[in-house]
């Protein structure tokens, strides 16, 4: 399964990547902001945005490709520090399938992903 | 400002400490801080705007906190303050300000938080816009010492003033 992980921190892709690999998620593709991310959704079958980034937002790229009907059924995990619940409802009704609030453990990162994983 | 809202920056410092770092830092006692220069060697600094609320919080920490941080988050063993130690910093500032942005809005102060600003460099300053008081927060972590300013503005009269606060163990 190819891993889209997009966030502006080069040290949080990081550990995401780490944490996706360890539980056997191999095939992993980065963006550091959502346009980056567009450019790359080609045969992703997974997303993880951050939300607070410069050049364009998370909210703005699930909009975007919420728009695009080869990626509408994506599955998203939105993980980013904003635990707000206007936020989260925000996020959900954009068309994220489902919010990890940083900090975060391994547990919980694979945990959320795997929920969003079609079986 | 309110007691509290001091203390929904310091559960967002332990929360993000013991969460990506493995345990939890000792808070040192608090102070007014009276000038711009920071304490340490590398600082990150985010802004808050909102209607009901609006200022700034950074941390600022000596080099050997810093790449300690960071070999911890990422297992890399560096020496030097380079752009990977400079992101990792911001991304720590980053949770700590999400982590406090969420206790707020549980109390109705909602307000955005913007993309962290990283400083490198002996003796360099960090700007609070305003004239809000700077609460300078002195923590340790590990052997290693690190500080967290917070200046934020409250729309509405504080229960107490800020400087009463200054004085008080919490």
């Amino acid at each position: 399964m190819k891993v889209l992980v997009v966030d502006d921190s080069a040290t949080m892709r990081r550990i995401i990547i780490k944490n996706l690999n360890d539980a056997g998620f191999s095939d992993t593709v980065e963006a550091e902001n959502g346009i980056e991310a567009i450019s790359r959704m080609a045969g992703v079958e997974l997303v993880l945005t951050d939300w607070n980034m410069p050049v364009m937002d998370g909210l703005s790229f699930v909009k975007e490709i919420r728009r695009n009907t080869a990626y509408a059924n994506v599955p998203i995990v939105m993980i980013t520090s904003i635990g707000a619940k206007k936020e989260v409802v925000e996020a959900l009704k954009q068309g994220v399938n489902n919010y990890i609030v940083k900090p975060f453990t391994p547990a919980i990162l694979i945990e959320k992903v795997k929920s969003v994983i079609p079986n | 400002m309110d007691v509290k809202y001091i203390n929904h920056f310091i559960s967002a410092v332990n929360n993000t400490f013991t969460t990506m770092l493995g345990s939890s830092p000792e808070r040192q006692g608090l102070s007014l801080k009276q000038h711009h220069v920071a304490q340490g060697d590398i600082s990150s600094i985010i802004g808050f705007a909102g209607k009901l609320a609006h200022g700034s919080v950074a941390l600022s920490f000596p080099q050997e906190t810093a790449l300690k941080i960071h070999a911890v988050m990422t297992g890399e063993t560096l020496d030097k303050l380079n752009k990977d130690v400079q992101d990792t910093v911001g991304e720590i500032v980053n949770i700590i300000a999400g982590g406090a942005k969420t206790e707020f809005d549980q109390e109705g102060l909602s307000f955005h938080i913007s993309i962290p600003t990283v400083v490198v460099g002996k003796d360099h300053t960090i700007i609070h816009k305003g004239s809000t008081p700077i609460v300078l927060l002195p923590f340790t972590w590990e052997g290693c010492s690190f500080v967290m300013e917070i200046s934020l503005k409250l729309e509405g009269t504080p229960r107490r003033p800020i400087r009463q606060l200054a004085g008080e163990a919490f």
